[in-house]
């Protein structure tokens, strides 16, 4: 992540049609970007191209973006937008992936979880979690705790109270917890050597 | 329908436990962890570098018009001297009267008229010496004919 000053340089720069620049912009967000969106979508192709496709619409009309606002958030929107017009188009959605997944016997979290090793136990406790929330608390808890964006941030972005904000991350909170007890978690000892 | 979605309960007596609780904190620090971009990350670096080259090929239209306003700029700087020199000629052709023009080219053909007459009056005074009338009155001085007369006798 660039910091708010030269974030402001960079997209100047990249205005001017400066290659360095444009480039310096990918590298700083597009890890983020993808993070966020494969938590959302819940595959790591469409991930990467909807990324890819948010870059280039971003930067060629950089033009028009409004400085007062953070780069971050104007790209982080167009990438949702880009992902909600790709899943109306796509059946299943990324939820119901999730819960055949999980309510497949054969492959229990609890006997995926053992057999993997210990980066894949906890990438699929992440799983679980995420795989627990609906919409909007994925969005927020991504935003929130992945992205690291403040409780005002994400209001402003999705247009809510600071305080339903607030209230649906308590939740999602809670939402996970249960999820991830009733999934048969491997003992903590393991993840979180 | 989400199966996770009944698994929270609104009853506050049914509170998760501790072991979840880190594995929640163990997760959500993952989740963070999946969003840093590593500065000196080889592979996301030449990531960028391919994708800023696909978005320069497709060449943002913000970028094109000002690229050519430029270029269209520096060519007009560029030809500016020349334009004026070209203006300047045009300028002082234009000023030439045309009766100038033509009088000049009377004037020079006239020269060159004078010139052919003076030429032809050279070669033929000699022979219009003899048919014209003396100046000595009491012929004592004796006439000669010219050279190549003598060539032919008098019959």
């Amino acid at each position: 992540m660039l910091d708010p000053k030269t974030e402001r340089l960079t997209i100047e720069r990249a205005r001017r049609g400066d290659r360095d620049a444009i480039a310096e912009l990918i590298h700083a967000y597009q890890r983020p970007l993808e993070a966020f969106l494969f938590r959302m979508c819940g595959k790591h192709e469409l991930a990467e191209d909807l990324a890819q496709e948010a870059f280039v619409r971003v930067i060629k009309s950089l033009d028009r973006f409004d400085d007062q606002y953070r780069f971050s958030t104007w790209l982080f929107t167009i990438g949702k937008r880009l992902l909600v017009n790709a899943q109306q188009k796509m059946k299943p959605t990324a939820d119901s992936e999730v819960v055949e997944y999980r309510a497949g016997d054969a492959r229990t979290p609890l006997a995926e979880v053992e057999s993997v090793e210990r980066g894949e136990r906890i990438a699929n406790l992440v799983e679980i979690a995420i795989g627990a929330l609906g919409s909007p608390q994925r969005e927020i808890v991504l935003l929130f705790h992945q992205q690291g964006w403040s409780v005002q941030r994400i209001a402003a972005e999705l247009d809510m109270p600071e305080g339903t904000i607030k209230s649906h991350l308590f939740r999602a909170r809670r939402r996970m917890l249960f999820a991830i007890e009733q999934s048969g978690a491997p003992n903590p000892g393991e993840v979180l050597r | 329908m989400n199966i996770f979605g009944s698994a929270w309960s609104p009853d506050p007596e049914r509170q998760p436990s501790s072991r979840a609780q880190r594995l929640l904190v163990r997760a959500l620090l993952a989740l963070r962890s999946e969003a840093r971009a590593h500065p000196y990350s080889a592979s996301d670096r030449a990531r960028a570098e391919a994708l800023a080259d696909r978005i320069m090929l497709e060449l943002p239209r913000s970028v094109l018009p000002i690229g050519l306003a430029a270029l269209f700029i520096v060519g007009v700087v560029c030809l500016m001297p020349l334009m004026r020199d070209a203006i300047a000629e045009g300028t002082e052709q234009r000023a030439v009267p045309v009766a100038s023009v033509m009088e000049h080219g009377i004037r020079s053909q006239g020269a060159a008229l004078s010139d052919g007459f003076e030429a032809m009056r050279e070669v033929v005074a000699p022979f219009a010496a003899g048919d014209a009338p003396s100046s000595d009155a009491d012929g004592s001085s004796e006439r000669t004919p010219p050279a190549d007369a003598t060539a032919f006798s008098r019959s």
